[in-house]
């Protein structure tokens, strides 16, 4: 009961730095395009939090794994395969020397990966508030076990 | 090319340019008989007054026979007659001015009609009427001179009505007048059109009214069918056309390679740019693909011939021509409040001069007071003719303090000498301590000693004055066999030092780097990589390094020129793109022997060394209202979207930039562009310390119509375009994949043309073609066999390819034109011309095409692609030019081969790579103690020449040769200089080539010549007729 709860609160709070680190990289590309900021400073800042937001989502996808959450685990999964093939290709760093060439197009990645990171927010949210209301239930009235057949 | 090939009996075989449909009917009667009868006539009337004068052309011989043949477009592809509509010239032909009269004559009998003397094919078509043959050929005879190419262009064109349907009716013509050098042949029956539309196509589109005689050169006309003038006159066509039909009976594809329109003028500026709008900056500084903007969308997306423009900001001027520098520290400079454009001679002042309308984005700004002027009563300003910048389209501002972040830096030249490897070349393989050395040169006395320890640990005893270092350099790595190189390490060295000034950071490197960070694998050019997806990888740099240490050195204002002298393979892909993000240059040396290539390196370094460069600079273009830069190419950073980070930028550098429509519409009749460079002046002039705004402004017309786009295109600008697209596109894709997709886009930009023109005309099977782009075919024919392009993996090393690459992104218009299209020149009998006359070099310069049948074997020629020369013996050449020009020892050599020689001179080779070395410290070292470098690297100077004797091309043996005491040693050396002159950038080392001498012939001069089919390569006129497939399919 508890571990679950726990378990859900420390998606949400991935979930929430994955957003935010999303975010950070969108936000320093406008100021880049908008001339706020020049292309060491702008690459230097998003490079530096690739690999951590890699890190994470890809820890966030293998404990959906071990926790048998298999919807979960096939939603993150696309994005966390994506992340190691652009690993892989050593492309996952932003080249800071064609960066005006590649803005859009890199723009436009990480507006995806925004908006998946936003639908896996609102699920991972249900699931925690849900795992927070059977967690008082629970401990309310013991007798009224009605998450197995609302949620799974 | 008439000259060339006297003696070939050639027949154009296209049909008359001209797509004029009219008269089908009368044509076809005559064609069977209209040879003999009327012809004769005329001729023999009009050619008693001409022949005199003819005859003393040898190019022009016109036979005193009935008909008079026209005469074939001299090499240049210019008209014949032009010398006759610009007064007298000495050029090939020249035509008497009686020339003209033959027409009257005609008139007189418009039965006999035809074919005028002059040469030209004249039609005359006026049925009836006497003299209007004549007066329109003489009005081009008062042409002003500097306008005779266009007023002879333009009479090229028409071809006559009627023409093309008929065609076939022509070719039964028994008297077709072959174009070819004025002996009269007999077409064969294959022929269809006796005369070569060679001049047809180039056509210009007649702005005058294209004179009668003139219209249909290049057509037979018959007088029944000759339509009125006034019809003529309407059909004026304005495209060039070539006909590639395949001729029933002939061997030949379709089409004669002589008459192909091919790039010997070399690069023509556009005119129209600078008639238009006079105030515009001069071309050599910024050229538009095309100087008529599309004024739609739609239309933009019917150019495929991308829209762009190639800037050079520091471009050379001429003498006399110097971009003004106008002080306005105290007023400050003018600009404009919203777009921050500066004030520049298409401004407008109203409000009795309190306000001035900005050009490009039409905001109305406050006159300061002190630049105040009153407006005379036509709304000039009164002091107009004191303000340069409201006069001339480039001006250089002395900017205030606040436009820099900081003062100007000293200059500052950083020799990063690899001196581990195969400097000495000894083969050796020794115990390997890395040695990156370095060496710090500045102006100023004050020297960087300090250094991080940890990162030089192996420069710890050099960590000393620079003197004594430079003092002992030379003699410590005197017995270096390390075959080791820690480029990476002593690049970060070299930034840490630097990092604080600025400046230009010259690698010297020899051997892969293979030591510490930046090391590279050997990943050679892998003959199965070619045609695979990973095939880009190769030309790409390894690793992220490279593109870091490129951005970090930029970021603080570091150049990097990269000399590279391996013979093995260095990662010129990865070295390199040091040079490319830093606004530099990539100087390759394959197989260097500093006996051979000494004298170059020597030339190219002073150069580099010595030109006008700026520092630290930035560059923005401004595009009015509607359109925007979209995508920048070139050597250098971008610091924002539209700033482009320049550490060192000098007058061999151009940028070139596309462009696109930002609205759907524009509104504006008119579209400028300023391109601004802002730099710190420092270096040897005496202002060194100013801060220095370079403006150069154009104004370019919004054009509706497509055909007016292409009239106004810029071959040049478009192929210094394509070839930077093309490049990068190696860069991702496969090599043949970047050249489908220029031959893609010269398709696609024909296919749109033709479609302009194939409902009102008929077109039949004949490729058009726009004037301005008549060699549109032939250079996407040279850059897709360009280095950088050719082939696949056997067909270039994978450095020299990437070496070209980075060369290419950064050359000027002119000069990439150059080794696009190299000009092959005929020297021998310029050589053994008697008369002392020397000066005209005008007439030897008379370029040839590139095929093998250019030459001959008698014959001594010249190729220069702007890189080299390679001077070509013929077999059958006098001896005694040889000996003359190489002494007799290697007159002697250069007959037989010699293995014993290769061996002495291997062993001098390794001595004198020493001392070249030697001689770049000592360099470096005035360069320490003097600020006044000019003197001294003047004196560098020697008119020396290597010439390459025959060995093997791996080690090519070469001697070094002075002037031999002989006239024709003197005026090669006097040729060979003058060429040299034309273009300092690089210096053009000669190489020997007797015929038949392989694999040097082969790889030196035949691979170039790209007109040839070659290895699986399409010649030129397979190349052309497949683009005209390409072009016909879907149209």
């Amino acid at each position: 009961m508890a571990w679950d709860l726990i378990f859900w609160v420390v998606c949400f709070f991935i979930n929430i730095a994955l957003l935010a680190s999303s975010f950070y990289q969108l936000l320093s590309l406008s100021d880049l395009e908008a001339d706020h900021l020049n292309p060491f400073e702008a690459s230097t800042r998003i490079n530096s939090i690739v690999l951590p937001e890699f890190l994470l989502q890809g820890f966030l996808c293998i404990s959906f794994l071990l926790t048998w959450h298999w919807f979960m685990f096939l939603f993150t999964l696309p994005i966390a395969a994506y992340h190691l093939m652009l690993y892989l290709n050593r492309k996952h760093l932003l080249d800071v020397t064609e960066i005006f060439r590649d803005l859009n197009t890199e723009k436009k990645y990480r507006f995806i990966k925004l908006a998946v990171y936003l639908l896996l927010f609102t699920v991972v949210g249900c699931r925690l508030l849900s795992a927070s209301i059977f967690f008082f239930f629970a401990w309310k009235f013991e007798e009224l076990d009605i998450r197995t057949s609302l949620f799974y | 090319m008439g000259t060339e090939n006297p003696g070939h009996p050639n027949f154009p075989m296209r049909p008359p340019p001209g797509p004029f449909a009219s008269a089908p009917p009368t044509m076809t009667p005559f064609s069977s008989s209209r040879p003999t009868p009327p012809i004769p006539p005329p001729p023999i009337t009009s050619v008693p007054p001409a022949g005199g004068p003819y005859q003393q052309f040898p190019t022009s011989p016109f036979p005193s026979t009935a008909q008079s043949p026209p005469i074939r477009a001299p090499p240049e592809g210019q008209p014949p007659f032009q010398p006759r509509a610009s007064q007298v010239s000495a050029s090939s032909v020249s035509f008497p001015p009686q020339s003209q009269v033959p027409p009257v004559p005609m008139g007189s009998s418009p039965q006999s009609v035809i074919f005028s003397p002059s040469g030209v094919n004249v039609p005359q078509p006026p049925t009836g009427s006497l003299f209007p043959g004549p007066r329109p050929n003489i009005r081009p005879t008062f042409s002003p001179p500097d306008s005779s190419y266009s007023a002879t262009k333009s009479t090229f064109q028409p071809p006559f009505p009627g023409y093309p349907s008929k065609k076939p009716a022509v070719s039964q013509a028994p008297s077709p007048f072959p174009a070819q050098q004025g002996s009269f042949m007999p077409p064969p029956p294959a022929s269809s059109s006796p005369f070569s539309s060679q001049q047809g196509s180039y056509a210009p589109p007649p702005p005058v009214a294209a004179p009668l005689g003139y219209q249909s050169r290049g057509q037979m006309q018959h007088p029944s069918s000759a339509p009125p003038i006034g019809g003529i006159q309407s059909l004026t066509e304005d495209f060039s056309s070539l006909s590639l039909a395949s001729l029933p009976g002939s061997i030949d594809p379709g089409c004669d390679h002589r008459t192909l329109p091919r790039p010997l003028d070399g690069d023509e500026e556009p005119s129209s740019f600078t008639e238009m709008y006079p105030m515009n900056c001069n071309p050599r500084y910024l050229r538009l693909t095309t100087s008529g903007i599309p004024s739609s969308q739609s239309l933009a997306s019917r150019w495929h011939l991308t829209l762009g423009a190639v800037v050079c900001p520091l471009a050379e001027d001429p003498e006399g021509e110097e971009v003004p520098v106008i002080n306005y520290i105290s007023t400050g400079i003018i600009r404009c409040r919203r777009c921050r454009s500066y004030v520049n001679p298409y401004v407008t002042f109203t409000d009795a001069g309190r306000k001035w309308r900005c050009n490009i984005c039409a905001l109305l700004n406050d006159v300061p007071g002190d630049y105040f002027a009153n407006l005379d009563a036509t709304g000039r300003r009164i002091d107009l003719d004191q303000r340069p910048e409201l006069l001339k389209g480039s001006v250089e501002f002395v900017a205030p303090t606040d436009y820099m972040n900081r003062p100007p830096m000293p200059p500052l030249y950083f020799f990063l000498i690899d001196v581990s490897l195969s400097a000495v070349r000894s083969g050796m393989i020794g115990s390997s301590l890395a040695q990156p050395q370095m060496m710090v040169i500045s102006d100023l006395d004050d020297i960087f000693v300090p250094l991080p320890d940890d990162l030089l640990v192996n420069l710890s005893e050099s960590r000393n004055v620079v003197e004594t270092f430079l003092d002992s350099l030379p003699s410590m790595f005197q017995d270096n066999v390390n075959v080791e190189s820690a480029f990476g390490p002593a690049v970060k060295a070299a930034f840490m030092v630097m990092s604080q000034l600025g400046g230009k950071l010259l690698i010297f490197q020899n051997t892969l780097p293979s030591l510490g960070v930046g090391r590279l694998k050997l990943r050679g050019d892998d003959l199965r990589a070619y045609g695979t997806d990973k095939e880009h990888l190769l030309r790409l740099p390894e690793g992220s390094f490279y593109k870091q240490m490129a951005a970090d050195l930029t970021k603080y204002q570091i150049g990097v020129n990269v000399y590279a002298f391996s013979d093995k393979y260095t990662d010129i892909a990865s070295l390199g793109t040091l040079a490319k993000y830093t606004g530099g240059q990539v100087y390759y040396y394959p197989n260097f022997q500093s006996s051979i290539h000494g004298e170059k390196l020597r030339h190219e370094l002073v150069r580099d060394l010595t030109r006008e460069t700026a520092w630290e600079a930035v560059m923005r273009i401004r595009c009015g209202k509607g359109i925007r830069c979209t995508s920048y190419h070139g050597n250098f950073m971008l610091k924002s979207t539209d700033l482009l980070a320049l550490p060192t930028v000098d007058c061999d550098k151009a940028y070139a930039v596309q462009l696109s429509l930002e609205e759907t519409l524009l509104t504006t009749q008119t579209v400028y562009l300023q391109a601004v460079l802002l730099y710190p002046l420092s270096g040897y002039t005496a202002s060194c310390g100013e801060r220095r705004i370079r403006v150069h402004t154009a104004a370019a017309p919004v054009v509706t119509d497509l055909g007016e786009m292409y009239r106004q295109a810029d071959t040049g600008a478009i192929f210094s375009l394509f070839c930077r697209l093309a490049i990068e596109k190696t860069l991702t894709n496969k090599l043949e994949d970047a050249r489908n997709s220029l031959q893609l886009r010269i398709v696609k930009a024909l296919r749109e043309y033709r479609n302009l023109y194939a409902v009102q005309h008929r077109l039949g099977s004949r490729m058009i073609y726009p004037d301005s782009l008549k060699f549109l075919c032939s250079y996407g024919l040279a850059l897709s066999k360009s280095v950088p392009l050719k082939g696949g993996y056997a067909d270039a090393q994978l450095d020299e390819r990437c070496g070209a690459g980075f060369t290419m992104m950064a050359l000027p218009v002119k000069r990439l034109l150059k080794l696009l299209y190299p000009s092959l020149i005929r020297i021998d009998e310029y050589l053994l011309k008697p008369s002392a006359q020397t000066d005209d070099f005008k007439n030897i310069m008379k370029r040839l095409p590139l095929v093998a049948e250019s030459l001959d074997s008698r014959g001594l020629y010249l190729y220069d692609d702007g890189f080299r020369f390679v001077i070509w013996f013929g077999r059958m050449l006098s001896p005694d030019v040889a000996k003359n020009l190489l002494g007799a020892d290697f007159a002697a050599e250069l007959s037989k081969v010699q293995s014993l020689v290769n061996e002495a001179i291997l062993v001098a080779t390794r001595l004198l790579n020493r001392i070249l070395l030697n001689m770049l410290f000592l360099f470096c070292w005035f360069l320490c103690i003097s600020e006044r470098l000019r003197p001294f690297l003047s004196a560098l100077r020697h008119d020396e020449v290597v010439l390459n004797s025959p060995g093997s091309f791996m080690f090519p043996t070469q001697v070094i040769l002075s002037e031999h005491d002989n006239e024709m040693s003197r005026r090669l050396m006097r040729i060979l200089k003058k060429l040299r002159e034309s273009d300092p950038s690089y210096y053009q080392l000669p190489y020997l080539v007797r015929q038949g001498e392989q694999p040097k012939e082969g790889l030196l001069l035949l691979v170039n010549l790209l007109e040839d089919q070659m290895g699986g390569t399409s010649g030129y006129v397979d190349w052309i007729m497949q683009i005209h497939r390409q072009v016909q399919q879907n149209t």
